[in-house]
């Protein structure tokens, strides 16, 4: 790309508190026309704040926003997309039970009393052509892949007259084929004049694709470079400061090391019912002692219903489960934690913690038949001493084992999940955990604590089950990955060494030639 | 047999029918933008009063549905207040306005007439029957033999349908009840489309409950409304936020309700059968009906639901 023409989006200190968190402290930012601009940063950092202060969803508390020179107030998010700001979020924006043009229309629908999605066709059919989005307009949004449902976002921005093209967090539910695809897309647009900026957290996407790069870290600018000055070293020494980055855990060593014996989990030809959500269509996979097997697989191909169908929260139809050698599927959840199963749910708020109640009486849940020595009386003095030694241990920020679990941060809520998964695993021997996107959300500290508290399962001889969105996390902890598609297990890798590229054809339901 | 296909009986469907298809298109509206009104029965309540009492100090049916209508939308603006602004409980709020509505309602009556030796009556409103197609047989004599109120429910299924399925500002509401955020990054104010919403649907339960005292009983009781409200609010889920659908269920309750109303008045059966089995039976009726459509019905996704924009995930 060529030097920069003038700015076309600059923001000045610019400052945004939530109640007592500061989340952006005096940012400055500015990004040029025709240019691809990465905003790089930890979750937290104030990334998606700032993006969304631009976009109109936000109010700053200070601070000064110009678009092409000229000063504007942006209030809302009518605002914004008066002055060509469009942004895609990271959970997309659309309605569901809409299709896909309804979905673009909406909110500029082309006449007052009379709605007509038909006279409007051609125009967003001409509008997806130029921009080289091919999209399905009349399925429901709700049945598309995620990576056609962003599509639909960004035509949605650019019929709004979106000419400064925001993306949060773009590539995190996209098969590695489908990443690329839309680098080539926004690099285009860019090339048309549009100005991307786009936010991660992933280094090497920047390296690969941005023209110039401003990283955030603490709600702080620390400051905008261009790529060719950019180096990873460079870059994470921006990203994390003083801290630098966590120690790298020890990598895996793949299946060879897998112990004797029966795997700890194995899942034969499993079926659940479509009432539970996507049906599995007999799953069938192994995890052997010692090792973590990584789950692959685009959000919503079946891997929550398999956690829980394994869990026992829901029912398997057809096919059996065994953990450590011992047929489980007629058991109820709690036999199977007593057999040494555990689980991470995906949904930390929703179904790992209890919001309301003391950071002690969450510790208990699940450990309560270990900790207390007379059945059926909670005993306050154990549980408050259960909690001080797991906020001490794993070290927990947290004032004391009083505070209601949902006043936490999303990473020391995670924490507290996974402390309580591990006491667990310590009580009951720890034979098979299931771990549903441990990491989605953290920190990179937060996100490092978690994997190396599997690490050490994995060390102690269980079997972990990690099921990830995120390739890279995947090829970094995994010994094996399997790739799962519409309740269907595609293929199988062995580690340490991964093809992402062959995984994400699996993730796309695109099966292997049988060589 | 007979007795199932009487023609009067169906006029009386026609007649029952249509203060819960209005009510039920207020509270589709309502729900459509995202917030359950589950105060809908005292709603109504208020409606019944306030057009019962203009009616009859005015001496005009239209003055006392007008008056009916606005007094349904100041109470479902206060549901709005406390739901969109104050971002409460729509459930804990909704019951209050019942609770509200309901009390209220007797008061102001009390309050106007006093007490006094005969009970005030009103003229219940007459038939008009529509040229030529009123004298269609069977089917003219039905449809388009009735008071007016009647033929403005045709058309305000009609015109909801039109208007939440073809128009801009439909597509607008429906997005506010399934994705506030979504309806929110595309320019739309959501809070303004659910005090719209919420206005406007409070005018039809208003009529709704103007009719029962204009129509089928001409004075005004305490319980006059005697769930009708909830059936209302039934009858929402049972047509799927659908209007259309919500008329054919109307159709079926009032029938039922029509044949026992008919039953009732015949002394042959009043000796085989309680009058207390047959005021039951199209409660109960509901309920079956309900139990069976409610069944993986899918309301609007985010009922229920406050919206904040700031709010953060």
């Amino acid at each position: 790309m060529t030097e920069k023409t003038a700015a076309c989006v600059e923001m000045y200190g610019v400052s945004k508190s939530f109640g007592e968190v500061r989340a952006l402290d005096a940012v400055d930012f500015e990004a040029a026309e025709g240019e691809i601009h990465a905003l790089l940063g930890e979750n937290g950092a104030g990334k998606t704040t700032l993006m969304n202060i631009l976009s109109g969803l936000y109010r700053m508390d200070e601070g000064q926003i110009a678009i092409e020179g000229r000063e504007v107030d942006i209030h809302s998010p009518q605002d914004a997309i008066a002055v060509g700001v469009g942004m895609v979020h990271q959970h997309v924006e659309l309605i569901g039970n809409f299709t896909a043009l309804e979905n673009i229309l909406l909110g500029r629908e082309g006449s007052r009393w009379r709605l007509d999605v038909e006279a409007r066709r051609s125009s967003v059919e001409e509008l997806a052509a130029n921009y080289g989005l091919s999209i399905p307009l009349d399925e429901g949004v709700k049945s598309l892949p995620a990576g056609i449902q962003q599509k639909v976002e960004i035509l949605k921005a650019l019929y709004h007259g979106a000419d400064i093209l925001i993306l949060d967090e773009p590539t995190t539910m996209l098969t590695p084929h489908e990443v690329d695809g839309l680098f080539t897309i926004l690099k285009s647009f860019a090339r048309g004049g549009l100005t991307v900026v786009f936010i991660t957290h992933k280094i090497q996407e920047v390296l690969d694709n941005c023209d110039r790069i401003t990283v955030f870290r603490g709600g702080r600018k620390i400051d905008t470079i261009p790529r060719e000055e950019a180096t990873r070293e460079i870059l994470v020494r921006m990203m994390m400061g003083e801290r630098g980055m966590p120690p790298e855990g020890e990598r895996p060593t793949g299946p060879s090391v897998a112990r004797e014996g029966e795997p700890a989990l194995s899942v034969r030809g499993v079926r659940t019912s479509a009432k539970w959500g996507v049906p599995l269509t007999g799953v069938a996979f192994d995890v052997p002692r010692g090792l973590i097997v990584g789950m692959a697989g685009i959000s919503g191909n079946g891997q929550k219903e398999l956690a829980e169908a394994v869990a026992g929260l829901i029912e398997v139809e057809e096919g059996e489960v065994h953990i450590d050698g011992e047929e489980v599927s007629a058991l109820s959840v709690a036999g199977r934690i007593a057999r040494g199963m555990s689980l991470l749910p995906q949904d930390r708020i929703e179904e790992g913690i209890l919001p309301g109640l003391s950071l002690a009486e969450n510790f208990v849940l699940g450990l309560h038949p270990h900790i207390f020595r007379r059945r059926g009386v909670f005993e306050r003095e154990a549980a408050h001493e259960l909690g001080r030694n797991a906020i001490a241990e794993f070290n927990i920020l947290a004032r004391n084992e009083h505070v209601p679990a949902a006043h936490l941060s999303g990473g020391n809520i995670q924490k507290t999940i996974v402390a309580r998964a591990v006491m667990l695993a310590h009580e009951t021997g720890g034979k098979v955990m299931i771990a549903n996107n441990p990491t989605r959300g953290l920190d990179v500290m937060a996100a490092s604590f978690v994997h190396g508290r599997l690490r050490e399962l994995r060390a102690g001889g269980a079997g972990v089950l990690l099921i990830s969105e995120d390739l890279d996390e995947l090829c970094l902890m995994s010994d094996r990955i399997v790739a799962i598609y519409a309740g269907e297990i595609l293929g199988a890798f062995d580690g340490p060494e991964y093809d992402i590229y062959r995984i994400g054809a699996l993730m796309a339901g695109q099966r292997e030639e049988v060589s | 047999m007979s007795l199932l296909f009487d023609i009067s009986l169906f006029q009386l469907t026609m007649l029952m029918m249509a203060p819960l298809i209005i009510a039920c298109l207020g509270e589709t509206i309502i729900e459509r933008s995202g917030i359950l009104n589950v105060g809908i029965e005292g709603v109504v309540t208020l409606g019944s009063v306030t057009g019962f009492l203009l009616t009859y100090y005015s001496g005009s049916a239209i003055i006392g549905c007008i008056v009916a209508a606005l007094s349904g939308s100041v109470l479902t603006l206060l549901l709005a207040y406390f739901s969109v602004t104050l971002r409460a409980n729509q459930i804990v709020i909704g019951l209050g306005i019942f609770v509200l509505g309901l009390g209220i309602s007797p008061t102001i009556y009390r309050l106007a007439v006093g007490v006094v030796q005969s009970i005030p009556q009103v003229p219940t409103l007459k038939e008009i029957p529509i040229p030529l197609l009123g004298a269609i047989p069977f089917i003219g004599e039905i449809f388009f033999a009735q008071n007016g109120l009647v033929y403005m429910s045709y058309f305000l299924v009609a015109a909801v349908s039109f208007f939440l399925f073809k128009t801009p500002l439909g597509l607008r509401l429906r997005a506010c009840g399934e994705n506030p955020r979504a309806a929110d990054t595309v320019g739309i104010d959501v809070a303004r489309m659910r005090y719209g919403a919420c206005a406007v649907g409070g005018l039809f339960l208003g009529v709704a409950g103007a009719y029962l005292p204009l129509v089928i009983s001409g004075s005004f009781t305490d319980n006059i409304v005697n769930g009708r409200g909830w059936l209302a609010l039934m009858l929402v889920i049972f047509g799927r936020w659908v209007p259309v659908w919500s008329f054919v269920g109307a159709l079926l309750f009032a029938y039922v309700d029509a044949f026992q109303f008919k039953v009732n008045a015949l002394p042959q059966f009043a000796k085989i059968i309680p009058p207390q089995f047959l005021l039951m039976l199209p409660y109960v009726f509901a309920m079956i009906v309900l139990v069976q459509v409610a069944r993986g019905a899918e309301s609007p996704r985010a009922l229920t639901r406050p919206y904040d924009r700031e709010a953060r995930d």
